[in-house]
């Protein structure tokens, strides 16, 4: 017991300590990395005053955003394809759709370039959410497809039994039982593309850029308390959507959560 | 209106290659509680799902109280149905579930207030109108589904062994209750189920399925005491079934005895004669020679089993104290024997 207890400790500072660090010297009141004189959020203030800087905190919002949403509703409705359509080439494309999960992200990011330049589209903020959502839809369809598997036909074919058509079964029944996967999803897939650096790196145009290639050009010139104060502000936003997807279902009276699902799934 | 709730003529059902139901030809009265007995894969969930419009027969027609029903999709029937799974909305509380069906139809407000108040009252779940269903008993959760299809007053309500996931006490218990509430309401009952004694004891009629062919319909005791085929005489409790030969006024078993009994075959015909284990008259010295081999207690009687001397076994109930080895006799009245074939 003891052991396990010093272990899990171990594993939690091991983790967090360089993200603490990130953190903790964002707040402080000089340049200087390595001792902590005071706190102020002058690094912050810094942050927001930079016009380029901001540009890029929206264009990455902007782009989480977009594929957020086409990457849900398209994952969603693949998912009702694979579990609803039974047809012959079902289980080959249920292997198919896992495969944008293990492509190593270079290959896919060089890819994307190769294919937008080759069909003559300017890189731009577009081409990061096209590259994005491409991945992402995986990720939904995962998600989703395991809760509507779950999902009891006969629940369906209940509510017709009740009077209702095929439209409001699918808005009064299915729908209810299946938002907190889809949820989960879309809150997984915004974390997932707000962060995301190496697809972004490959397919996005001069300006403005998303905030990780932004951090990764500035860091050339060297390391500032700026960059703590973004890590910061990013790490902020992924952990709450995180966070979100896990409580938001829970809190709302379910007792699963589609990201629970997920988990479970790549565990097994 | 017609007298009849269901009428099924020449129906057929194939799944490809496989044959589901064959020719089924009934009809259900109203207010009737008629079940579908049968072993799994007999038809009988098929032939409610037709009726309930999940699936389209693939030849003969269905009608309810008169209208045929061909291309008439679920939620346009009269019918609702009980499933063996519940399928209860899980995100809607006890009323939003009883409700369901009358806020489809376009209850006014008011109504639905006061049918899903009876509705839970006959079941039994007053109080309980805000629990999820997660936060319910099995029984519980039965009662919801039960409620929730009755409150639609439905020509006839499909039951699809809505208690197989009960167990055996409760189940008993919810057997009286369901019906109780079926003398209550009125409604006709179509109820599926693979357990004799539940369909013995609810039904007014039953009709025995076996390979997707109904082999006997009638009143539960038609059915328990005269049964008309091997079939039905080992499904519905328990019988002996001893394979003979018609000669006039009886059947030469292959014991070589003669039993009379009363049948209408050709002399020669291969037949098999039932005898219930109540029917069997135990003796030392009248009948057919054999030696008990088992006896069970099974409380209000003894069970024995009886190895005749030519090699068959018979089950007889008795009260009377026999012991494993006693030498007997076994015989029965020619009018408690019935010749199958």
């Amino acid at each position: 017991m003891r052991a396990l207890r010093a272990y899990t400790i171990l594993f939690f500072t091991i983790s967090f300590a360089p993200i603490a660090v990130v953190v903790v010297f964002s707040f402080n009141t000089q340049r200087s990395l390595q001792r902590f004189t005071g706190v102020s959020l002058e690094w912050y203030r810094q942050f927001f005053e930079s016009e380029s800087l901001r540009g890029s905190l929206f264009a990455s919002l902007e782009i989480a955003l977009a594929t957020t949403i086409v990457a849900t509703t398209l994952g969603t409705l693949l998912a009702f394809g694979l579990v609803r359509a039974r047809a012959r080439w079902t289980p080959g494309l249920n292997v198919l759709m896992l495969v944008p999960l293990v492509t190593p992200e270079i290959v896919a990011g060089v890819s994307a370039l190769l294919l937008f330049t080759q069909v003559g589209l300017r890189l731009s903020l577009l081409t990061v959410v096209l590259a994005h959502i491409t991945f992402s839809i995986s990720y939904v369809t995962v998600v989703v497809r395991a809760r509507l598997a779950a999902l009891n036909q006969e629940v369906e074919q209940a509510a017709m039994d009740l009077g209702a058509t095929r439209g409001q079964t699918l808005r009064l029944v299915v729908l209810p039982e299946l938002w907190p996967a889809v949820l989960a999803a879309a809150l997984l897939v915004f974390a997932l593309s707000f962060d995301d650096f190496v697809l972004s790196f490959f397919t996005t145009g001069e300006s403005p850029q998303p905030l990780p290639v932004r951090i990764w050009s500035a860091i050339r010139f060297g390391v500032t308390p700026t960059i703590n104060a973004i890590g910061t502000l990013m790490l902020v936003v992924s952990v709450v959507s995180v966070a979100l997807a896990v409580a938001l279902p829970r809190l709302l009276g379910r007792r699963e959560s589609g990201v629970g699902v997920l988990l479970a799934r790549e565990a097994a | 209106m017609s007298e009849e709730a269901v009428r099924f003529e020449g129906v057929s059902k194939r799944f490809g290659e496989t044959v589901a139901v064959r020719d089924l030809d009934l009809t259900v009265a109203r207010g009737e509680f008629f079940s579908l007995l049968g072993p799994s894969g007999c038809g009988k969930t098929t032939t409610l799902r037709m009726v309930a419009g999940f699936e389209e027969p693939s030849s003969g027609r269905i009608s309810l109280e008169g209208r045929p029903m061909a291309g008439v999709p679920p939620f346009k029937r009269n019918v609702n149905t009980v499933f063996q799974s519940y399928a209860l909305f899980e995100h809607l509380d006890v009323r939003g579930n009883v409700a369901f069906g009358l806020k489809r139809r376009r209850v006014a407000r008011p109504e639905i207030e006061r049918r899903v108040a009876e509705a839970l009252e006959l079941v039994r779940l007053t109080g309980r109108e805000r629990a999820r269903p997660g936060e319910l008993s099995g029984g519980q959760r039965q009662r919801v589904a039960l409620a929730r299809a009755l409150v639609n007053q439905p020509a006839v309500l499909l039951l699809d062994e809505p208690l197989g996931a009960l167990d055996l006490q409760l189940r008993r218990q919810m057997q009286v209750e369901l019906k109780a509430i079926q003398r209550e309401v009125g409604i006709t009952f179509l109820y599926v189920t693979h357990d004799q004694e539940e369909a013995l004891a609810m039904s007014d009629r039953i009709a025995v399925m076996d390979a997707g062919e109904v082999q006997q319909c009638g009143r539960p005791q038609e059915i328990y005491e005269r049964p008309e085929k091997p079939f039905v005489a080992g499904f519905i409790g328990i019988s002996n079934l001893l394979p003979g030969r018609t000669e006039d006024g009886g059947v030469r078993l292959a014991t070589e005895t003669l039993c009379p009994a009363a049948h209408d075959c050709a002399p020669g015909t291969e037949v098999q004669l039932s005898v219930r284990p109540e029917h069997v008259v135990l003796d030392r010295a009248s009948g057919i020679p054999g030696t008990v081999a088992e006896r069970i207690y099974v409380g209000t009687a003894t069970q024995l089993i009886v190895e005749l001397d030519g090699g068959a076994r018979i089950v007889a109930l008795t009260r009377e104290d026999w012991e494993i080895g006693d030498r007997i006799a076994v015989s029965w009245r020619a009018e408690d024997a019935r010749v199958l074939r």
